[in-house]
C-alpha cells in the first residue's frame, strides 16, 4: 500500500508512486506552461500539507452520530500556525489554509547578505502565542538549508519546542536534509521528492529552477 | 430537481417512461432516511450464510440485471382501434423507469422511386405484412435484451421514407411493442411475455381512421377512403384478423372496455413485481459464497490507510453536531484524499519521457496517462465534484441516475448521460459517496460495461462502504478496482482489523443510511 514513511530519522517522504513522479516530471519540465507549473505545484503542497497534518496528534472522543448512534472517534488536539519564507514558502500558504481554514500564518523573510554571503534575517512577523503551537515551516526547497535553519532559529527564540516545527519542503537535497539533521534532529521534514545533489553553485541537482520565479512569473 | 429534465429523451413514437417515484423516494430523507433496499437486503442475510458456502472463489457470478430480462408486450389490432392510447395508458399506469414505446410506425421499409410516387398517389400498401422491416425490428429487441444501445430510425409519414434522425435507446425494463402486425413475427412472439389484441368493430376503426387521416394528417376523404377499402381493409381479413389467435388477451371495443384495460394493468403490475422480486433476490444472494472474506486478497480494492487525519474527518462527519459549512469542508477534504489516493493506486500507468530541467538536459521522467472520464451516480457520487475539479479539472463528467423503487426496494436505472464512443480503452472513475446494499454499484458498473468499458478499467470511489455490498460488488465484478474511505464490517471481528479498530457494523447508523449528500447539499 502506498503511503508516507519515515525513510530515516524525522524525514517523511511521500509515497514515490508513479502518480507523484508524473507530477514531479511536469513541474520539472522547463517548457511547462505557468499555469499547469502552478496547478501540479499545488497539487503538491496539498499532499504534503495533508502528510503533515497528519504527524498531529489526536485524543479520542465519542462521537454521538445521527440514530443515537455512538462511534469511537477522535478529535483534533492542540493548535497550529503556519511560518513561510517570503517569497516562495508563501506559494504554500493556499494549500495549507484549503485544509486549515483560519490557521494563522507568520512570515519570514531571510535574504542572501551581499557582503558575507551569508542568509540575513530582514524581517518576522510570527503569532503572539507560537511557542504554545505546531508550526509547519513552509518553502519549497531545501538545498543547502541556511535559510530554513535560520527560520528555526527564529522558531526556537520565540520559545516553540524543537519537536513541534515541521518543515514542509517539495524537494530536498541529501546535503540539507543531513545538515537539518545533524542541528535540529528533533525537527520533521516532510518532503515529496529528494534529489541527488547539490552543484558547485549549490542548487539541486537536477531540481526544478528557481521555484519562486516559476511560480510567480518574476 | 424536475421531471422533464430527467427525462431522457422523448420523440413522438418512443417514449421512456415518466417516473414521478424518484421525487418523492424517501430512502434519502434524513429524519428517518432507511434505504429501502438495504433493510429488505440486509436482514435476508444470516451469520450462518455466511460461513456455510463453498469457499473464497473469485468465480464470476451471474448478475442479472433487470434490463436483460426486459417484460415484453406485444399490442396488436386494426388501424384506428385504440392501440396506441391503450399502450400509453399502460406506460403511463405502471410508471416504470426504462420502459420503451416501440411503434411499429417506425419500422417501414424505405420506399424506392416508384414505390414512393405510388405512396404519395395513396396506391401503395402500407398495411400488408412486407411493407415492413421486422428484420430490424427483431434485432432491435434483441440488442435491447443484450444490454446494447440500439439505434431506432425516425420515418416520415410526409416523405415516405427513413428520416436522418435516430433515437438511441440503451436499457429496457419494459418494452412495449405496438403496432398492425405485433402478433405476427414469430419471432417477436416468442419473445413476449404478454401479448395483447385490441378486438373493435371494423365500422368503428374506420370512423376513428377517417377522423384522423383528414384532420391530422392532411388527406382528402376520397384519398383516405381509397386506402381504406383497397388495402386497410382487405389486409386486415387476410393478415392481421387471423393473428388474433397468437393473443393471449383480447380487449374488445378498445379504449371504451376499461375493466379489460384495468384488469390488464393489473396483471402487468403484479408480473413485474415478481419480476423484481426475483432481482432482489439474486442481489440478496451475491456475496454471501465467500468464506474467510480478507480484504487483503483483493489486490484491486484499496482502502484509504487509517491516520490521524482521517480519524478526525470520520468523527466529525458522523457528528450530528456538525454544521453544514464544516461538513462540506471536511467531505471535500476526505474526497480530495480519495482522489489522489485512488490515482496513486491506479493510475500507474506511464510513458517514460526524458524532460529537459533548468539545470539538467534530458532527465528520465514519467508522462501520466490520463484518466478522462469520471462518472457520478446522481446525487451521492456528486458530491466528489469539487475535489474532482480541483484534481483533474478538465475531466469529463457523466451521470447516472440509479434509484431504489420505494415499493419494492429494487434499484432502478432512470438516466444515463455517457460520453459518446466509449471505448475499451478508457478509465472511468465511478462516484458514489456511500456503498449501503451494494446494489446501486453493481448497475452502475454493468452499465458502464454494457458502454464498452472493461471491467478492470473500471475504478469505483466510494467515502463509506458496508462490507456486503464489496462482497457483492467482487462476487459479479472480480476484476472492478475499489476505492473505500472507509469500510465497516458484516460481524464483529474476530482479529483486528487495521481499517476498522472501531469494529463499526454494517447494521450501524453511518453506513445503513444514506446520509452524505442530504448533508453535502442540504436537501433530503
Amino acid at each position: 500500500m502506498a503511503s508516507s514513511h519515515e525513510i530515516s530519522n524525522n524525514v517523511i517522504l511521500l509515497p514515490q508512486t508513479n502518480q507523484l513522479i508524473g507530477l514531479y516530471s511536469i513541474i520539472r519540465d522547463l517548457s511547462t506552461k505557468r499555469g499547469d507549473f502552478v496547478f501540479y505545484s499545488d497539487r503538491i503542497i496539498r499532499l504534503l500539507v495533508e502528510e503533515g497534518l497528519n504527524q498531529l496528534p489526536v485524543e479520542p472522543s465519542i462521537i454521538k452520530c445521527h440514530g443515537d448512534h455512538e462511534y469511537k472517534g477522535a478529535k483534533f488536539l492542540g493548535k497550529i500556525c503556519g511560518v513561510s519564507i517570503v517569497r516562495a514558502g508563501e506559494s504554500m500558504e493556499m494549500g495549507l489554509r484549503d485544509c486549515c481554514r483560519s490557521v494563522r500564518i507568520g512570515k519570514i523573510l531571510i535574504q542572501r547578505d551581499e557582503e558575507t554571503a551569508l542568509p540575513k534575517l530582514f524581517y518576522e512577523k510570527l503569532p503572539e502565542d507560537i511557542s504554545e503551537r505546531f508550526v509547519f515551516l513552509l518553502d519549497p526547497m531545501l538545498a543547502t538549508g541556511g535559510s530554513a535553519m535560520m527560520a528555526v532559529e527564529v522558531l526556537l527564540s520565540r520559545g516553540v519546542k524543537m519537536e513541534r516545527i515541521f518543515f514542509l519542503n517539495l524537494l530536498a537535497a541529501p546535503e540539507g536534509i543531513k545538515a537539518f539533521q545533524e542541528k535540529y534532529p528533533k525537527v520533521k521534514i516532510i518532503t515529496g521528492g529528494i534529489d541527488e545533489k547539490l552543484d558547485e553553485n549549490k542548487f539541486i541537482i537536477p531540481g526544478l529552477g528557481d521555484f519562486g520565479d516559476r511560480y510567480y512569473g518574476i | 430537481m424536475s421531471t422533464s429534465k430527467l427525462k431522457p429523451r422523448t420523440s413522438s413514437r418512443i417514449s421512456q417512461s415518466e417516473n414521478s417515484s424518484f421525487i418523492s423516494l424517501s430512502m434519502d430523507t434524513l429524519p428517518h432516511p432507511i434505504d429501502d433496499a438495504t433493510v429488505e437486503i440486509e436482514t435476508g442475510i444470516t451469520q450462518s450464510a455466511i460461513s456455510e458456502d463453498e469457499s473464497l472463489s473469485k468465480s464470476k457470478s451471474n448478475y442479472i440485471p433487470p434490463w436483460t430480462e426486459p417484460y415484453i408486450i406485444g399490442i396488436a389490432g386494426n388501424s384506428g382501434s385504440g392501440k396506441t392510447s391503450i399502450s400509453q395508458q399502460i406506460v403511463q399506469n405502471i410508471n416504470q423507469p426504462w420502459t420503451v414505446l416501440l411503434s411499429f410506425d417506425n419500422f417501414y421499409k424505405s420506399l424506392n422511386p416508384s414505390e414512393s410516387a405510388r405512396a404519395f398517389n395513396n396506391d401503395f400498401d402500407f398495411d400488408c405484412p412486407d411493407s415492413l422491416d421486422f428484420d430490424l425490428l427483431v434485432s432491435v429487441v434483441e440488442d435491447l435484451k443484450r444490454g446494447q444501445k440500439v439505434n431506432i430510425p425516425v420515418y416520415s409519414f410526409t416523405s415516405h421514407n427513413r428520416t436522418n434522425k435516430i433515437n438511441t435507446i440503451y436499457g429496457a425494463n419494459v418494452i412495449i411493442i405496438e403496432g398492425l402486425y405485433a402478433l405476427y413475427d414469430p419471432r417477436l412472439l416468442a419473445m413476449m411475455d404478454l401479448k395483447i389484441y385490441v378486438d373493435t368493430d371494423l365500422d368503428v376503426c374506420l370512423a376513428r381512421r377517417l377522423t384522423r387521416d383528414i384532420l391530422y394528417r392532411g388527406r382528402d376523404l376520397k384519398g383516405a377512403i381509397k386506402q381504406w377499402e383497397n388495402f386497410v381493409k382487405p389486409n386486415a381479413v387476410k393478415f392481421l384478423n387471423p393473428t388474433l389467435h397468437n393473443a393471449d388477451l383480447i380487449i374488445p371495443r378498445g379504449l371504451d372496455n376499461t375493466i379489460a384495460i384495468n384488469l390488464m394493468i393489473k396483471h402487468i403490475k403484479n408480473q413485474l413485481l415478481s419480476k423484481s422480486r426475483n432481482h432482489l433476490i439474486n442481489l440478496k444472494q451475491l456475496g454471501n459464497s465467500i468464506k474467510n472474506f480478507k480484504i487483503e486478497n483483493y489486490s484491486n480494492v484499496k482502502i484509504l490507510p487509517v491516520t490521524n487525519q482521517t480519524r478526525v474527518i470520520n468523527s466529525i462527519l458522523f457528528d450530528k453536531k456538525t454544521n453544514r459549512d464544516d461538513f462540506i469542508f471536511y467531505f471535500n477534504r476526505i474526497s480530495r484524499l480519495l482522489i489522489e489516493f485512488a490515482s496513486q493506486n491506479f493510475f500507474t500507468n506511464v510513458f517514460n519521457k526524458r524532460i529537459d530541467c533548468v539545470r539538467c538536459n534530458s532527465h528520465s521522467g514519467v508522462e501520466l496517462k490520463q484518466v478522462s472520464i469520471a462518472v457520478n451516480i446522481i446525487r451521492s457520487g456528486d458530491c466528489f465534484n469539487t475535489s474532482l475539479k480541483k484534481t483533474f479539472p478538465d475531466i469529463i463528467i457523466g451521470k447516472l441516475l440509479i434509484q431504489s423503487d420505494s415499493r419494492t426496494g429494487e434499484p432502478q436505472l432512470h438516466f444515463e448521460s455517457l460520453p459518446k464512443n466509449l471505448g475499451t480503452n478508457d478509465t472511468v472513475m465511478l462516484f458514489d459517496s456511500q456503498f449501503i446494499s451494494g446494489a446501486g454499484a453493481i448497475m452502475a458498473i454493468q452499465v458502464l460495461i454494457d458502454h464498452n468499458i472493461k471491467e478492470e478499467n473500471i475504478i469505483i470511489i466510494t467515502y463509506l462502504s458496508t462490507e456486503i455490498s464489496i462482497r457483492r460488488i467482487l462476487h459479479v465484478f472480480p476484476n472492478v478496482k475499489i476505492v473505500i474511505g472507509k469500510l465497516s464490517s458484516m460481524e464483529k471481528p474476530n482479529d483486528k482489523l487495521w481499517y476498522n479498530e472501531e469494529e463499526i457494523l454494517d447494521t450501524s447508523w453511518p453506513f445503513r443510511n444514506r446520509f452524505i449528500d442530504s448533508l453535502y447539499f442540504g436537501t433530503d
